[in-house]
């Protein structure tokens, strides 16, 4: 083996050996994933990074439930061991943040679930992902 | 075309079966001698570009082509609405022993062998999702009993068949053919084999499921070695709130017929939507034939049960049925009992023995001998779950054979001659009027009636060392059951409330309903803990059947909610009890639990559902 076939192995081999672990469940069936993503914006209750997916609960600012009280969106997100190598960290988001979040519409619109495409945080211009991130 | 893709799978599939029969001897048919051991340890990788779906972001909905399911198991599917995973009992759900070795993550394998003699004794194979751990036993220990536990990795033993590593899997929980909802029921076995080619593994499964498939489903998957450890290794998974206010008895399901997705993975992959709902006939080239006539109107007939008589189960009876007790260690000194019927629980310990339930009264005379073996101290106290004969049948003669000393000298003992004398039977009040021929129930011997009886949610009774707790679940499967929980070696006692052999025997003429029952396995499932991926943790005695934990009870409980929904909307839609009966809304649970004969079929348990929620 040439040093240039041998380099493209070793490449090929250390890729497929640092790829992330994928979805426990299926996202394909449990988003809408090629649906227009849906927007909301509100403030962060709890953020849970976790296996096998984290999970980011937001109060929604405008929406409400049939008694009143303001709708919870509970927003799925990559695996602890994903995040961790995209800056994201369990003090990275804190309860009380107001956050903008599109995400893939749970297919039972009831569930009021999104699966994550991008999170800002407005009051610093945080946000994720950041160039090539993704936990898919 | 990947239908015709599988063939060259069942072809190769084949050739490995072939050189050694289910249960022979190493080496296979007229091999001379046991084949030399393969060594598999190292860290190794399934190929991404192939079978991309598992090991990626996972599969689409009604995607089941190429799996030879049955009628029950494309029903299953369809009925499998994915915002069940929402729920707290299922978030944490691992994958069984066969989709584990194809789905996603990094795969570390290494032996185990006697530090004296080198003997191998088992090859462990640890995927990083879930932290599978499967153990492949080497030295020829026998499968357990059927009335074991079953995990998600199951039991496995392993042979070396010529070129192979040759693995039987069983007891192996109910879980999926693929993460989209395809099931693989608790009754599904495993041979797998494993063939090294260097850096390289293909690996062949060879799935047996009387309950869902018409046949083996056999795929084959690659592996290459990693040179170098790609970490991660640890995989806890931690359950949470994910959607809030949802009612404890709602499980999101589709009724028959009314999937709201059923062509969208065959529309885009331009397929008819009769291949995307699998079945054997998908397997086999002649099916390319029939993709050019199929039509939507066949599909959707597909999505409804068959005009067809129900079907019965298939499942195997973990009940021994060889005249004898056996007794397996639950946890400390919690014993389960096994041939008599009901299950029977005994806890032993210096204050004498603390039974649940007393079977059937057939095998009474064993059950007392295999106590009187675990515990020489006489038996102090009998909890009854249920008035029904299969679990009180024992209670005179085990009451006799113990004394109970913390009565004699009360005032329990002046008002009852006798008490003291005898081990003490206790159980929610509703129990003796069904017993003592108050009611509309025969009576039984007044020696066999429960004399410390409760009346609220509760009672409690700290033995041996630990705290017993009986919790009364009201108008479940009948109006006094109570379930039994030793909270210190954490091993709930279900009684009838629970089997894993039959649908709920809901005795409407003693106050069962299915609505009593459904909040009776919550009441369960309220108490449960699981140690790792929904599994281990707190051990659950169903009434009848094999041992299990929260995730058994976990399926039953989805089971009953969804059939109550199915008869609701029926009924909502002014369906007879005739036409719910024939609709056959249990005909994804038939193969497993269905009866048409014995004291409990599913025209019973339809009946009972259908009248339950007729009279509200």
């Amino acid at each position: 083996m040439n040093r240039t076939s041998f380099s493209l192995v070793v490449a090929m081999t250390s890729l497929l050996a640092a790829a992330p672990l994928r979805a426990h469940h299926s996202f394909a069936a449990t988003y809408l994933e090629d649906a227009p993503p849906t927007e909301i914006r509100g403030t962060l209750k709890s953020f849970k990074i976790q296996n096998p997916h984290s999970y980011v609960q937001i109060e929604d600012e405008k929406l409400t439930d049939k008694e009143g009280n303001p709708v919870r969106w509970v927003v799925e997100w990559g695996a602890a061991a994903q995040l961790s190598t995209q800056n994201v960290s369990a003090t990275t988001l804190k309860s009380g943040d107001k956050v903008v979040v599109t995400g893939a519409p749970g297919r039972n619109a009831e569930d009021f679930r999104l699966l994550m495409r991008t999170i800002t945080r407005p009051a610093d211009g945080w946000k994720w992902p950041v160039g090539n991130q993704t936990f898919r | 075309m990947r239908i015709l893709h599988a063939l060259p799978l069942v072809f190769s599939a084949t050739l490995l079966v072939a050189q050694g029969p289910p249960g022979g001897p190493p080496g296979g048919r007229g091999a001379p001698a046991a084949p030399a051991a393969i060594d598999f340890s190292g860290m190794w990788t399934g190929n991404m570009q192939e079978d991309n779906m598992e090991r990626g972001a996972g599969p689409e909905l009604v995607d089941y082509a190429g799996f030879p399911i049955n009628e029950a198991g494309r029903l299953w599917a369809l009925s499998y609405d994915p915002s069940r995973l929402t729920s707290r009992f299922h978030q944490c759900d691992g994958y069984v022993a066969p989709y584990s070795v194809r789905s996603i993550g990094n795969t570390r394998v290494w032996e185990e062998r006697d530090p004296k003699l080198q003997k191998l004794i088992a090859i462990h194979w640890y995927s990083q999702t879930f932290e599978g751990h499967r153990v492949f036993w080497m030295d020829g220990r026998p499968h357990p009993p059927a009335y074991a536990p079953h995990t998600w990795m199951g039991f496995s033993t392993g042979t070396f068949a010529g070129n192979a590593l040759r693995v039987e899997t069983s007891h192996i929980k109910q879980g999926w053919l693929r993460r989209n909802g395809l099931p693989e029921s608790d009754q599904a076995t495993l041979v797998e084999f494993f063939v090294r080619h260097g850096d390289h593994i293909t690996y062949t499964s060879v799935i047996n499921d009387p309950v869902f498939l018409t046949e083996p489903s056999i795929k084959t998957t690659d592996f290459f070695r990693q040179p170098t450890d790609p970490g991660g290794w640890l995989f806890p998974c931690e359950d949470s709130e994910q959607v809030t206010g949802r009612a404890p008895d709602q499980v999101p399901n589709y009724l028959f017929g009314k999937h709201p997705f059923l062509e969208e993975h065959a529309n885009k992959y331009k397929l008819p939507a009769l291949a995307a709902l699998g079945g054997p006939e998908t397997l086999y080239a002649d099916f390319e034939a029939k993709m050019k006539t199929a039509t939507v109107a066949e599909a959707r007939a597909k999505t409804l049960p068959a005009a067809v008589p129900s079907l019965i189960g298939r499942a195997v009876d973990p009940e021994p049925k060889d005249g004898e007790i056996h007794v397996l260690p639950l946890r400390g000194n919690v014993y389960m009992l096994v041939g008599d019927g009901g299950n029977v629980v005994v806890q032993t310990g210096d204050e004498g023995a603390f039974v649940v339930d007393t079977g059937s009264g057939k095998l009474t005379d064993k059950i007392l001998a295999a106590i009187q073996r675990l515990s020489p101290k006489p038996i102090r106290m009998i909890a009854n779950t249920s008035f029904h004969p299969a679990y009180t049948s024992g209670n005179e003669k085990l009451k006799n054979a113990g004394s109970d000393p913390s009565v004699v000298g009360t005032f329990l003992a002046l008002a009852a001659p006798g008490a003291g004398s005898t081990a003490s039977i206790i159980s929610h009040e509703n129990v003796v009027p069904r017993m003592n021929g108050s009611l509309n129930t025969p009576a039984t011997p007044a020696g066999s009636w429960p004399i410390d009886t409760y009346i609220g949610d509760r009672h409690r009774k700290f033995h041996n060392g630990d705290s017993v707790e009986l919790f009364h679940v009201p108008n479940a499967i009948t109006d006094g059951d109570s379930f039994v929980h030793f909270r210190r070696a954490d091993v709930i006692v279900t009684g009838d409330v629970f089997t894993t052999t039959q649908y709920p025997f809901i005795d409407i003429a003693n106050g069962g309903t299915v609505q009593g029952e459904i909040n009776a396995l919550n009441a369960i499932l309220a108490r449960t803990v699981y140690e790792h991926s929904g599994e281990g943790g707190t051990i659950v005695v169903p009434g009848r059947g094999y041992v299990c934990d929260e995730h058994e009870v976990v399926e039953y409980r989805d089971m009953v909610a969804i059939v109550r929904d199915r008869v609701k909307a029926m009924i909502a839609e002014g369906a007879s009890l005739a036409q719910v009966k024939a609709a056959r809304v249990t005909a994804d649970y038939d193969t497993r639990y269905g009866a048409n004969t014995g004291p409990w079929t599913t025209e019973m348990f339809v009946e009972a559902v259908y009248n339950t929620l007729k009279k509200k």
